[in-house]
């Protein structure tokens, strides 16, 4: 066929059905190479974060996506399209002026008042000084209890909200609780401190953009509701139907006292894992 | 007990329930028996040759070029689905289109894998692309189908990447996000490339002059018989899919796909398979009183020998053509989910009834004067190899089912982000 093989001429027939075929295959080639090209530039210019996050909330079912004015009894019903960030939401200021009115339960857990809570079960604390305190809630510190490992990021590691913050390892399973709020670390603790991480915010600490993405108030009661429920409909014994609940208090160390269950599965839905 | 030992709960998606570890390799152990004499099979004609098989210079076409054509026009449902969904913007049929991609990438892979052993000299299989004959239909299906197993693979990639494991890494799951938003182009370039190799593999047998069984006039430099393969394959292709999914939904007990996705794919299969109807039966009229005799062959003679009598003719246009048609698009029987799968399964059977007759029904039938009716029966050989395709694309399928997102959204509403 080509130049070079005995007895080959060109004839027209050759160079439409070769420039046909080496186009469709140029054409195949090029997209993979463009795929790969876009996902590099995704990498270099930080996209790539809000890529996977985008990617991990869209896997999450409706029940998990409801939006925080729902949790807060503020509307019947509202599923969240926005992957959370109510900071790009231009419904956000439409409700949130709306008044709360979702009932009040004890769930044994204590949710302070002057912290803000990020769905991945994290807490994030202002100080004077205009740094920020992150650290487990309770509910998550409950579940997880003592971690066998933990790895923290580096002081002046730029997080990105959602981006992994930092990991925990607890009976084989991998945790990677996820970036409350964008910015520097300054400080790193760990779970003998109570808090984790101090960060130097992005924006100003003043910005009201730097936390409006958070729960907080009784949008946080609304969501632990549900997340109490989820957790009880999950960790219950194989086979057992769903049963209402009987009042009792989350144990701590939970993933010691039940080895038995799906935790890989537990623990991304709790922590918002991939 | 091995699922007491070895789990592999961390593989399944999160929030899907699967059968226990054991009783899935327990449902994959025989088909892996049938895999293993089929590779068995394959590997002895691979070794000492052809002289394996039951074909002959004469009979050059057997069962394996039956079953190439065969699930070749039954995984057009993957070329026809994705250029339904991305081009055409039928986005009701999303929930069927990851498991059209598997079917086709099965359907094609197995395709590929018979010719290869077909072939009889795989290593010279490269021939084929350096030394291409520019006039042969063959060439181009050839062309054709290697790229399109290639559009397939990287179709099936983001579905593998979407595994709950893999998609762990952001860069897998960055770098699917992205190919997954170029599978438009993906999906033209598999409608341009499956709309030619499926007419050549018909227009193959329509220029064949010495077969005038086969023989058609058509238009420009394609027979006839190129544009009915296309109808056929496009009209079957979402009527095996609907019997996929129903097959699924039968072993697991659950149900992935609405009923009226039935509907709407029944529907699709069934107009178009009106139009083949249509299409066959003129050009069957036109072959019968012009193009035969114009050969010197009076077209009965091709029916008068069993078992190819004109019952198969009747079957292929009426029994497995019309009478599916009518069943898909009529709104009461179309309503009754045993009839869409009962009328998808003639439609189906339809499209195997008419290569199988292009195939073997051409070369059986004498031609010269000096010619015998000549009778084909395959190997052992021939039937493993057959029936470890078969084996290969149920297991394929079954792993693909258990551990990949094939009838998503089952917990997202959208399984892919939208914007850059």
């Amino acid at each position: 066929m080509f130049p070079g093989i005995d007895g080959f001429h060109w004839t027209i027939g050759h160079v439409v059905f070769l420039s046909l075929f080496f186009a469709v295959v140029a054409t195949i080639f090029a997209t993979v190479v463009s795929a790969a090209w876009r996902t590099a530039r995704d990498f270099r210019t930080n996209q790539a974060v809000e890529l996977c996050w985008k990617s991990s909330f869209a896997e999450l079912p409706e029940s998990d996506r409801r939006c925080r004015h729902e949790l807060a009894g503020r509307v019947i019903s509202r599923t969240c399209d926005n992957a959370f960030d109510c900071r790009r939401c231009s419904k956000y200021s439409q409700f949130a002026v709306l008044p709360a009115r979702a009932p009040v339960h004890s769930l044994g857990l204590n949710y302070s008042g002057d912290r803000f809570y990020h769905r991945g079960h994290t807490w994030v604390k202002p100080a004077e000084d205009g740094t920020f305190t992150v650290g487990l809630d309770e509910l998550a510190d409950r579940l997880v209890g003592n971690p066998d490992s933990i790895e923290m990021p580096e002081v002046g590691t730029e997080l990105e909200v959602n981006q992994t913050a930092w990991c925990m390892k607890k009976n084989g399973n991998e945790i990677q609780v996820r970036a409350p709020i964008d910015g520097a670390v300054i400080g790193v603790g760990g779970s003998k401190q109570g808090w984790y991480l101090k960060i130097r915010p992005r924006l100003s600490s003043s910005d009201p953009l730097t936390l409006r993405h958070l729960l907080r108030g009784p949008e946080v009661q609304g969501w632990l509701t549900r997340e109490m429920e989820r957790l009880q409909l999950q960790l219950r014994s194989p086979n057992t139907p769903p049963a209402l609940a009987d009042g009792g208090v989350l144990m701590p160390g939970l993933m010691d006292a039940l080895p038995e269950a799906d935790w890989d599965t537990v623990l991304a839905d709790t922590f918002l894992g991939a | 007990m091995a699922s007491a030992v070895f789990s592999d709960s961390r593989w399944i998606a999160r929030g899907e329930e699967r059968t226990s570890l054991s009783r899935f390799l327990f449902w994959l152990a025989p088909w892996a028996i049938v895999l293993v004499v089929g590779i068995y099979a394959a590997g002895l004609c691979l070794y000492y040759g052809l002289n394996q098989t039951n074909m002959d210079n004469r009979f050059a076409f057997g069962l394996w070029i039956f079953l190439d054509l065969g699930i070749i026009a039954l995984g057009a449902g993957a070329f026809f689905t994705g250029f339904l969904v991305y081009i055409l913007k039928r986005s009701e049929l999303r929930p069927i289109l990851n498991t059209a991609v598997v079917v086709g990438f099965i359907c094609y892979s197995g395709a590929v894998a018979i010719l290869m052993i077909d072939v009889g000299q795989p290593l010279r299989a490269w021939f084929t692309f350096w030394h291409p004959n520019t006039h042969s239909m063959l060439t181009e299906v050839t062309f054709c189908i290697s790229c399109y197993l290639l559009v397939l693979c990287l179709e099936y990639v983001p579905i593998l990447l979407r595994s709950r494991q893999l998609r762990k890494l952001p860069s897998l799951l960055v770098f699917e996000h992205q190919l997954h938003k170029l599978v438009p182009v993906l999906a033209g370039v598999g409608t341009l490339l499956s709309f030619f190799h499926q007419g050549s593999l018909g227009g193959l047998y329509g220029v064949l002059r010495g077969r005038p069984f086969a023989f058609r006039t058509g238009f420009f430099i394609w027979p006839s018989t190129f544009f009915l393969f296309i109808l056929s394959a496009i009209a079957s292709g979402p009527s095996f899919l609907m019997l996929v999914a129903a097959t699924v939904e039968k072993v697991t007990g659950r149900r992935f796909v609405p009923q009226e996705l039935f509907r709407r794919l029944g529907f699709i299969s069934g107009v178009l398979l009106a139009l083949y109807v249509a299409g066959k039966s003129i050009d069957t009229l036109i072959w019968l009183n012009f193009t035969s005799p114009s050969e010197g062959f009076a077209p009965w003679q091709y029916y008068s020998h069993k078992p190819f009598g004109t019952p198969i003719l009747f079957a292929e246009i009426v029994l497995f053509g019309l009478l599916p048609a009518f069943l898909l698009t009529y709104r009461r029987s179309a309503a009754r989910r045993g009839w869409l799968l009962s009328a998808a399964a003639l439609a189906c059977a339809g499209v195997l009834l008419n290569r199988f007759v292009l195939t073997v029904q051409t070369l059986a039938v004498p031609t010269l004067a000096f010619d015998e009716f000549l009778q084909y029966t395959p190997s052992w050989q021939e039937v493993a190899s057959f029936a470890g395709v078969i084996a290969y694309g149920v297991i394929v399928y079954s792993l693909s089912y258990r551990y990949l997102p094939l009838f998503a959204p089952s917990r997202g509403e959208n399984t892919h982000v939208s914007g850059d």
